[in-house]
């Protein structure tokens, strides 16, 4: 699969039909980091194994601009997994992108590992091939898991005071670092509403009211938008375990609106989308 | 480390548990203590909840001496005009299993917050109040390069006591009087023996010198290596030496107001954004630069000491592996 990747690589960027490919590279401490190669040359630091976790659409925010004005935003390669390319179909939908702009080689995917083990959102992941690619590589694996939001019926079989408990717990660890927001591909506002000082809605304290507040929040300001490609908790240095709240959310958007982000471009996101027959009357 | 001319105080593991427990009932005892799967410096009650056996925490003691959110005033109204209050630290503190490295990174702090004019008084009050029991490593980590910066995995001379493991116990140096003072009356046994060495990495890693980082300020590295940059704010929180922050007044109630401290970020999109909306740092490669900077550059010229201590922790723990180390040695290559 990965000399395929190379190949196609090398061709957009030698054919300029690309600026930049974004992809994976060997890091320094044995895993593998987001790798952004501009010269044909380079195609060869491109890797593709299991331990490619990073989604690397987040990264599509900074080419959205054109370099010099007056020119269109520049063309980029990029490498996207099944789930990354859940993200993607949000940012084309929220028109953040121009599907015309992006080259995407879909991966297909056996899952990712850590330690020799898999990911516990690849054990239960169902999809094995992108919705949506330019250029499939590899082969369909021949097992997929299945969604069962086990995690998230565990944490609502929880009373509400022992809920409170479990995140109180939790979010104290939190140090307020945004690395997760910052890891997400659907946290693009330009200023953050945790950090506008004018007014304060969080203010700038590193406390428990306004950890809980701030992940509270994201998770519903990504209500029907989160692709559940679990950047967020595996960028979290004290490992809290953000995905059961973007999770819960999402299991309760599929049972009220039949929708599971990402899957096209088209589809109206619920919570961006009004239907006659929904309207209560007064 | 001393010479111990062939003879070391040390107190046995259970002493050393006992003592333990006998400064977290008469002061705020702070050590090593797992949370979750995080080992992280912790007040403790009993001695039982230390790790004993650990590598490094996951953050550094940097938040007992400047806390990531501290009430530095607080105001409120009284029925007639208004009362002002500084709070101040209850009681002692003593920070037990400190790292070398950490212990060095209170030192390198101490150049701005308490040998420049004006010293802060709530980082002084809190490094005052504070007595250190250093741990050695035992070997250093994966990530560490302290040794490439001139320091010891075992160095004794930034805190108040050194314990070394040894068979059974823990070899005692007692480095101040203030240590000699917290060890009281508690019984050392003088046995023969050298406490052992750490296991340091072979290899340096290159430290360019503050003066020559100036002519690489606009290589286009540093725009290459911030690409892959989240952005957040993960390094300058883990790190025993980053140390911005900013002051807000916050209102708690309708009758009061209290002024925070908290902890800032260079990496913060709009950490240097000015009145006006210019922002002289706008993109991740300026960001990102300046922090390298700022640690191997600027706070050495300015102040002394190199900002950084080779603790490893913002390679450990960054996402997207952007590595102090290979930036120092991507530098020395240019």
């Amino acid at each position: 699969m990965i000399e395929q990747i190379r190949d196609k690589a090398r061709e957009l960027l030698e054919g300029k039909q690309v600026s930049c490919f974004i992809g994976y590279e060997q890091g320094t401490r044995g895993k593998a980091r987001p790798a952004f190669i501009y010269a044909p040359q380079e195609v060869e630091r491109l890797v593709w194994d299991e331990g490619c976790a990073h989604n690397l659409t987040t990264y599509l925010h900074q080419f959205k601009n054109p370099v010099k004005r007056g020119e269109p935003p520049p063309r980029v390669g990029i490498m996207v997994k099944p789930c990354d390319a859940r993200s993607l179909n949000v940012l084309f939908h929220e028109k953040q992108l121009d599907r015309a702009r992006v080259y995407i080689v879909g991966l297909t995917c056996g899952g990712m590992k850590d330690d020799g083990q898999l990911l516990a959102r690849c054990q239960r992941c169902s999809e094995r091939v992108p919705v949506v690619y330019d250029l499939l590589v590899g082969e369909k694996p021949g097992t997929v898991g299945q969604e069962d939001y086990a995690d998230v019926a565990e944490m609502e079989g929880m009373s509400p005071r022992e809920r409170l408990a479990f995140w109180a717990r939790e979010f104290e660890r939190c140090i307020r670092c945004y690395a997760c927001r910052q890891a997400c591909p659907a946290c693009y506002c330009f200023e953050c509403v945790a950090e506008q000082l004018d007014p304060p809605w969080m203010g700038i304290a590193i406390d428990l009211p306004q950890k809980q507040f701030f992940h509270v929040m994201r998770a519903y300001h990504l209500a029907g938008r989160c692709a559940g490609c679990n950047a967020c908790e595996e960028a979290c240095p004290m490992e809290i375990p953000l995905s059961l709240l973007n999770r819960k959310i999402a299991k309760e958007v599929e049972a009220l609106f039949g929708y599971k982000t990402g899957q096209d471009a088209i589809t109206p996101p619920p919570l961006a989308t009004f239907k006659k027959e929904e309207e209560v009357p007064l | 480390m001393g010479d111990f001319a062939g003879k070391i105080k040390v107190m046995a593991r259970d002493q050393l548990l006992a003592w333990l427990d006998d400064l977290a009932g008469r002061s705020t005892l702070i050590g090593p203590k797992p949370v979750g799967e995080k080992i992280l410096y912790k007040p403790v009650r009993h001695s039982a909840e230390i790790a004993l056996d650990f590598t490094k925490t996951d953050l550094s003691a940097k938040e007992y001496f400047l806390p990531p959110t501290e009430t530095i005033l607080s105001m409120k109204r009284e029925k007639k005009g208004f009362s002002v209050e500084e709070p101040s630290l209850d009681g002692e503190q003593v920070l037990f299993g400190l790292r070398p490295c950490d212990a060095r990174a209170l030192r390198v702090m101490d150049a701005l917050f308490l040998d420049k004019e004006p010293a802060d008084p709530y980082y002084a009050e809190r490094r005052g109040k504070t007595t250190l029991i250093g741990l050695a490593c035992r070997e250093m980590g994966e990530q560490c390069f302290c040794t490439s910066l001139g320091l010891a995995p075992d160095e004794a001379n930034d805190v108040d006591l050194m314990l070394t493991e040894i068979e059974g116990g823990y070899a005692v140096q007692v480095v101040t009087d203030k240590g000699k003072a917290l060890l009281g009356a508690v019984a050392l046994q003088e046995v023969e023996g050298v406490p052992p060495k750490p296991i340091v990495h072979q290899e340096k890693v290159p430290i360019l010198e503050a003066g020559k980082w100036p002519e690489h300020f606009d290589a286009p590295y540093w725009a290459r290596l911030s690409d892959r940059c989240l952005s957040c704010r993960l390094c300058t929180y883990v790190c025993p030496t980053c140390r911005c922050f900013d002051i807000r007044d916050a209102e708690v109630s309708d009758k009061g107001i209290e002024r925070l401290r908290a902890w800032d970020s260079c990496m913060a999109e709009g950490y240097r954004r000015i009145a006006g909306g210019h922002n002289p740092r706008p993109t991740k490669a300026e960001r990102l630069r300046n922090r390298f900077y700022c640690k191997f550059c600027y706070y050495p010229q300015d102040f002394g000491p190199i900002a950084c201590v080779g603790c490893g922790r913002c390679i450990a723990q960054c996402p997207v592996n952007v590595d102090a180390v290979e930036v120092l040695e991507g530098l020395a290559a240019l």
